[in-house]
C-alpha cells in the first residue's frame, strides 16, 4: 500500500532526491528540445560544459556572468521574502547602469579608488531609486507593485533607448550608429581580478560576494530582516505591533532595487565598458529565475547563480561549437525554473508505504 | 443500537508530538457524539484522521462493519464520511446551489440542476433548514454559509458527519439553530461527530467522549453525567473559577477615555461619545455582541485606527495621534480577538513571536542583530511558565492549537506590559482549563496594579472578574454598571441596545 501524504515536517535526504529529480528532468527535456532543434545533444551538451567549465579561463567565464545574476537574486529575494512582487529587476539593472555611467561622467579627476566608489555607489542608488519609487506608488496610492514596477522597466528602457539614441550620450563620430554610448572612460573601469583571454573576471564578483553574506546575515540574524519575514508572513500583525510597515516596504524596495543597480553597474564598468542596451537586458528576469530556484536563499541563490551563469557563459561556446539557436538558452532556463518548482512543491509531500487499516 | 464508525487504537503522530495515542471511539447510527477535551488533546487530528486528511500511523477505522481504507477526503465521502471545516471552502460568487453541486460527478453543471434542486430542498425540508438556493454565498452570513457546508456533505450523502468546533464563529442565536438543525438530522437517522469545548453545547449531545493528551479518557452517556464530571475527566483534575478580589479596591486613573468618535469606511459611526476611565487595581468589562465597536475601540486605543473626535488619556497625559509603536512604548499590553491574523506571525515560532513588536528593543538586540541566545532562553522561559505545548520554541505558530497560540500572545504581552492590558477577548475559542488560566493571569495583572479593559462574550465571565462593566452596542456605551447590582437580564437589555430604563453609569 502506497500513498502520497504531506509531511510535518522536511527532510534533507528527500529534498535531494527531488532537486536531483528536476535537474534530471530540466537536463532530458534540454536535450530533447536541442535534439528538435536539430542539432546533436551529446555534442551539444558537452560543448555547453567544456564553455561553462572546461577551463580555468571557461571557469572564470562563468563566474562572470554568475555575477550580476547573483545581485539581482539577491535583491529579489529581499523583496520577495517580504512577499513584496518586485519584478522591475531589469529597469533597476538598466537605471542602476545609467546612474553610474552618469556618475562616471563627472568623477574623473577623481583619485582612482574614490571614483570606483561613486560609480559603485550610483550604481545602487540608480536601482535603489527606482524600487523606492514603485514603492511610493504602493505605499501613497496603493498602486500594485507588479503593475509599477513593470511599467517603470518601459520607462526606463525607453529613456535609455532615448538618451543613447540622438540623445546627449549617443556615440557620435563613428560612421554607424549602434545605439550605445561612447566607451566609458578606460582609466574608470572596474578591476579585474582575474583576466586571461575572453576569460574575465572583474571586481563586482567580490560586490556579490559581500552582498551574498550581507543578506544572508541580514534576513536571518537582524531586526530588519526579522521585519522583512514577519511582513512577508503576516503585515497586518507587524503593524498592530509597532512597526512603520509603509517605510518597511520603501527600505526593501531601496533595497532589492539597489541590488539589481549594482548589477547594472558592473556589467557596463566590469565588461561592457559601454552602455548599451542589449548588454543589460535580460539580467534581471534571470535574476528573478535565480532567486526562485535558488528558493529565495542566499545560500541557494549563490548556487543557482552560478549554475545559470554557467549556463549563460557555456551557451556562448555551445552556438560557437554546434550552432544551436540562441532563443534556445531562455528555453532551458524556463525549463529549469519549471522543474525546480515542482520539486519545490514535491518536497512539501512524502510517498508513504505502509500497512495500516488492514 | 448498532456502530456505525469504530475506531480501535488509532495512533497518529507529528514528529515527537503524539497527537493520537491507542485512541478507541465508536460512534452509533443517529447520535450526536460530543468529542471534548482541552487545547491539543487531538480532537482535530482524529477527525482529520477520520475523513481521510491524515493517515493514522495505526489503527483502524471500520465504517458499517467494514474496514474503511481512507487515503483522501474523497475515499471518506465516497464512504460516507463528511466533514464541516471551520473555515469554509465556498465559492462566494457561486449561489447556494452551484455550490452544493459543484465537484458532484460527471454530468454538467445544467443537466444536474433541476434535480439537485429537487434533492437540496427535500434535504432542507428533512432538516428543518430554511435557506434562499439562488442567494450567493457573499450574501449569507456566517451561520448560512455554514449550513451550505453541511448540505453540501448531506447531498453528497453523508451519514456520518464531523463538525470541528462549528460555534467558534458563531453568534449564540446561529449555534442555537444549528443545533435544531443537528437535531433535525440525528432525527432522520444521520450520525453527528461534534467537536466543542463549550459546556453547554456538550450537554445537548447524546454521548461524550473526552480526550486528555492524546487519549481518549471515558465515553459517558450525556443525560446520566453533569457538567462539572466532564470538566474534570478532561482536565484531570478539578477545575476551580476565579473571582477577583474584593478586599483589592480600584484607584486612581491609568486609562480615561472621553467622548471618543470614529467613523467607518462608509462614513458610518462606529464608536460615539464613548468614555469611560480604569483604575488601578481594576477591571473593567467590555460586554456586548460581536461587532458593536469593540474591536474598533481596542485598535483607537493601540494607535492602529484614528479617531474622528474626542481622545485618551494614559497616567492623565493626553495622546494625540498614537501609533502603534508609542502604544507599546508606553507600556500597553493588547490581545487581539483575532489572533491569527493580527497578534501573531503564523511562519515564526514561539521564540520569535515571543519578541513580536521588541524585536528592536535592547533586551533582545545587539546592535542591529537579534540575539538568539537570549531570544531562546526567553522562549524555553515562557513556554514552561505559559505550558505551551509545541514540539520547538522555532515550529511554526501555525501549527499549533488555538490555546496554544493564545498561551504565547498572552506570554509576551504580560511580560512587555505596564500598567494597562487591553483584552479583547481573550478566552475565545479557549476551552474551560484554558480560559481558567488566562484568567488567573490577568487577575495576578489586577493585583500588580493594572487597569485592564477585558471584552468577552461569556457574561458569566465578566460579573464574577470585572471591577465595571461597561456595555457596547452599535458603538455606544449603554451604561456602565458593578457586577453586584446588575442582572444578566439587565446586560442582556443593554447589549439588545434597550437601554432606556436602566442607563446609567456609576464611577
Ligand atoms: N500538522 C501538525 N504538525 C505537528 N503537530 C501537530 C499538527 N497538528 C496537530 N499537532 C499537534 O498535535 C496535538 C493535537 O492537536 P489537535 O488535534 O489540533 O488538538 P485539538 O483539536 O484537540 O485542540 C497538539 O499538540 C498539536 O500541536
Ligand atoms: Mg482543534
Amino acid at each position: 500500500m502506497i500513498s502520497i501524504q504531506r509531511r510535518s515536517g522536511s527532510s534533507l535526504r528527500w529534498n535531494v532526491v527531488c532537486f536531483s529529480a528536476a535537474i534530471l528532468c530540466a537536463f532530458l527535456s534540454s536535450a530533447a528540445l536541442l535534439a528538435l532543434s536539430g542539432g546533436d545533444a551529446v555534442k551539444g551538451f558537452s560543448a555547453l560544459f567544456t564553455g561553462a567549465f572546461g577551463s580555468q579561463n571557461a571557469l572564470f567565464g562563468s563566474l562572470a556572468k554568475a555575477t550580476p545574476l547573483l545581485l539581482v537574486g539577491l535583491g529579489t529575494v529581499i523583496a520577495f521574502r517580504a512577499k513584496i512582487w518586485n519584478i522591475g529587476q531589469e529597469g533597476q539593472v538598466l537605471a542602476g547602469a545609467m546612474m553610474a555611467y552618469w556618475a562616471s561622467l563627472m568623477v574623473g579627476s577623481l583619485p582612482y579608488w574614490v571614483a570606483l566608489t561613486v560609480i559603485a555607489l550610483a550604481g545602487l542608488l540608480g536601482g535603489g531609486i527606482l524600487g523606492l519609487l514603485a514603492g511610493y506608488l504602493k505605499t501613497r496610492f496603493g498602486t500594485n507593485e507588479v503593475i509599477s514596477t513593470v511599467m517603470l522597466n518601459y520607462i526606463v528602457i525607453f529613456f535609455l533607448a532615448y538618451l543613447l539614441d540622438g540623445g546627449p550620450w549617443m556615440e557620435t563620430g563613428v560612421t554607424v550608429a549602434y545605439h550605445q554610448s561612447p566607451p566609458v572612460n578606460p582609466s574608470l573601469e572596474w578591476p579585474d581580478l582575474f583576466a586571461r583571454g575572453a576569460g574575465k573576471l572583474h571586481i563586482g564578483f567580490l560586490f556579490a560576494l559581500a552582498a551574498s553574506a550581507f543578506c544572508a546575515i541580514l534576513i536571518d540574524r537582524t531586526s530588519l530582516g526579522y521585519d522583512i519575514r514577519a511582513f512577508g508572513s503576516n503585515p497586518t500583525a507587524l503593524r498592530f505591533r509597532g512597526t512603520n510597515v509603509r517605510r518597511l516596504l520603501l527600505v526593501v524596495m531601496l533595497l532589492s532595487g539597489a541590488l539589481a543597480g549594482l548589477a547594472g553597474a558592473g556589467e557596463l564598468f566590469g565588461t561592457a565598458h559601454r552602455l548599451r542596451a542589449e548588454t543589460l537586458l535580460g539580467i534581471g528576469s534571470s535574476g528573478i529565475v535565480v532567486a526562485m530556484v535558488g528558493g529565495l536563499r542566499p545560500s541557494g541563490v549563490m548556487l543557482a547563480a552560478l549554475f545559470f551563469g554557467a549556463l549563460k557563459s557555456g551557451a556562448i561556446y555551445m552556438r560557437l561549437q554546434s550552432g544551436t539557436p540562441a532563443g534556445l538558452v531562455s528555453a532551458m532556463e524556463g525549463l529549469v525554473l519549471l522543474f525546480f518548482l515542482c520539486a519545490v512543491v514535491a518536497t512539501k509531500f512524502q510517498i508513504v508505504r505502509s500497512n495500516v487499516h488492514a | 443500537m448498532e456502530n456505525l464508525l469504530s475506531v480501535q487504537n488509532l495512533t497518529k503522530r507529528f514528529g515527537p508530538v503524539t497527537a493520537n495515542d491507542g485512541v478507541n471511539l465508536e460512534v452509533r447510527k443517529g447520535e450526536i457524539h460530543c468529542l471534548f477535551g482541552e487545547n491539543g488533546a487531538g480532537k482535530s487530528t482524529l477527525s482529520s484522521c477520520l475523513y481521510g486528511y491524515y493517515r493514522a500511523d495505526s489503527g483502524v477505522i471500520r465504517f458499517k462493519g467494514e474496514v474503511a481504507e481512507l487515503n483522501s477526503p474523497a475515499d471518506a465521502l465516497r464512504l460516507g464520511i463528511g466533514m464541516v471545516h471551520q473555515h469554509f471552502v465556498l465559492v462566494s460568487n457561486f449561489t447556494v446551489l452551484e455550490n452544493i453541486i459543484v465537484g458532484s460527478a460527471g454530468t454538467g453543471l445544467f443537466l444536474t440542476k433541476s434535480d439537485a434542486r429537487r434533492k437540496i430542498s427535500e434535504l432542507c425540508e428533512s432538516c428543518g433548514l430554511s435557506i434562499d438556493l439562488d442567494r450567493e454565498i457573499w450574501e449569507l452570513s456566517v451561520g448560512e454559509q455554514q449550513w451550505v457546508e453541511i448540505l453540501k456533505a448531506l447531498y453528497f450523502g453523508a451519514e456520518l458527519l464531523i463538525l470541528d468546533e462549528p460555534t467558534a464563529v458563531l453568534t449564540p442565536q446561529q449555534s442555537d439553530q444549528l443545533f435544531r438543525i443537528l437535531d433535525g438530522m440525528r432525527m432522520r437517522g444521520l450520525s453527528i461527530i461534534l467537536i466543542s469545548h463549550k459546556l453547554r453545547e456538550v450537554m445537548q449531545s447524546d454521548r461524550v467522549t473526552i480526550l486528555r493528551k492524546g487519549r481518549a479518557i471515558a465515553t459517558v452517556e450525556t443525560s446520566e453525567t453533569t457538567a462539572e464530571a466532564i470538566t474534570a475527566l478532561m482536565v484531570g483534575h478539578k477545575v476551580s473559577k476565579h473571582v477577583r478580589d474584593r478586599s483589592v479596591e480600584p484607584a486612581g486613573e491609568v486609562l480615561a477615555v472621553d467622548r471618543a468618535c470614529a467613523i467607518g469606511e462608509w462614513g458610518e459611526d462606529i464608536l460615539k461619545d464613548v468614555s469611560f476611565n480604569i483604575g488601578r487595581h481594576e477591571i473593567l468589562g467590555l460586554a456586548g455582541v460581536a461587532g458593536n465597536g469593540q474591536k474598533e475601540l481596542f485598535e483607537t486605543l493601540m494607535g492602529v485606527r484614528a479617531l474622528s473626535s474626542g481622545g485618551f488619556s494614559l497616567e492623565g497625559e493626553a495622546i494625540t495621534k498614537p501609533t502603534s509603536r508609542e502604544m507599546l512604548d508606553r507600556g500597553i499590553g493588547f490581545v487581539p480577538d483575532d489572533r491569527s491574523l493580527e497578534g501573531l506571525i503564523p511562519e515564526f515560532g514561539a521564540a520569535e513571536n515571543l519578541i513580536l513588536g521588541w524585536q528592536r528593543a535592547r533586551e533582545y538586540c545587539r546592535g542591529p542583530f537579534l540575539d538568539r541566545r537570549k531570544m531562546d532562553a526567553l522562549a524555553r522561559r515562557k513556554i514552561e511558565e505559559f505550558k505551551v505545548v509545541t514540539a520547538s520554541a522555532d515550529l511554526p505558530v501555525e501549527r499549533l492549537s488555538g490555546g496554544n497560540a493564545q498561551r504565547i500572545i498572552l506570554a509576551r504581552e504580560f511580560l512587555h506590559s505596564r500598567g494597562l492590558l487591553l483584552a479583547n477577548q481573550p478566552t475565545r475559542g479557549l476551552d474551560v482549563a484554558a480560559s481558567e488560566f488566562v484568567y488567573e493571569k490577568i487577575l495576578e495583572k489586577r493585583a500588580a496594579g493594572f487597569a485592564v479593559l477585558l471584552a468577552s462574550e461569556e457574561l458569566d465571565d465578566l460579573l464574577r472578574l470585572c471591577d465595571r462593566i461597561a456595555v457596547i452596542f452599535k458603538g455606544r456605551i449603554m451604561g456602565i454598571v458593578r457586577p453586584e447590582e446588575t442582572t444578566l437580564l439587565e446586560l442582556g437589555m443593554m447589549m439588545a441596545g434597550d437601554a432606556k430604563d436602566v442607563q446609567r453609569t456609576v464611577q
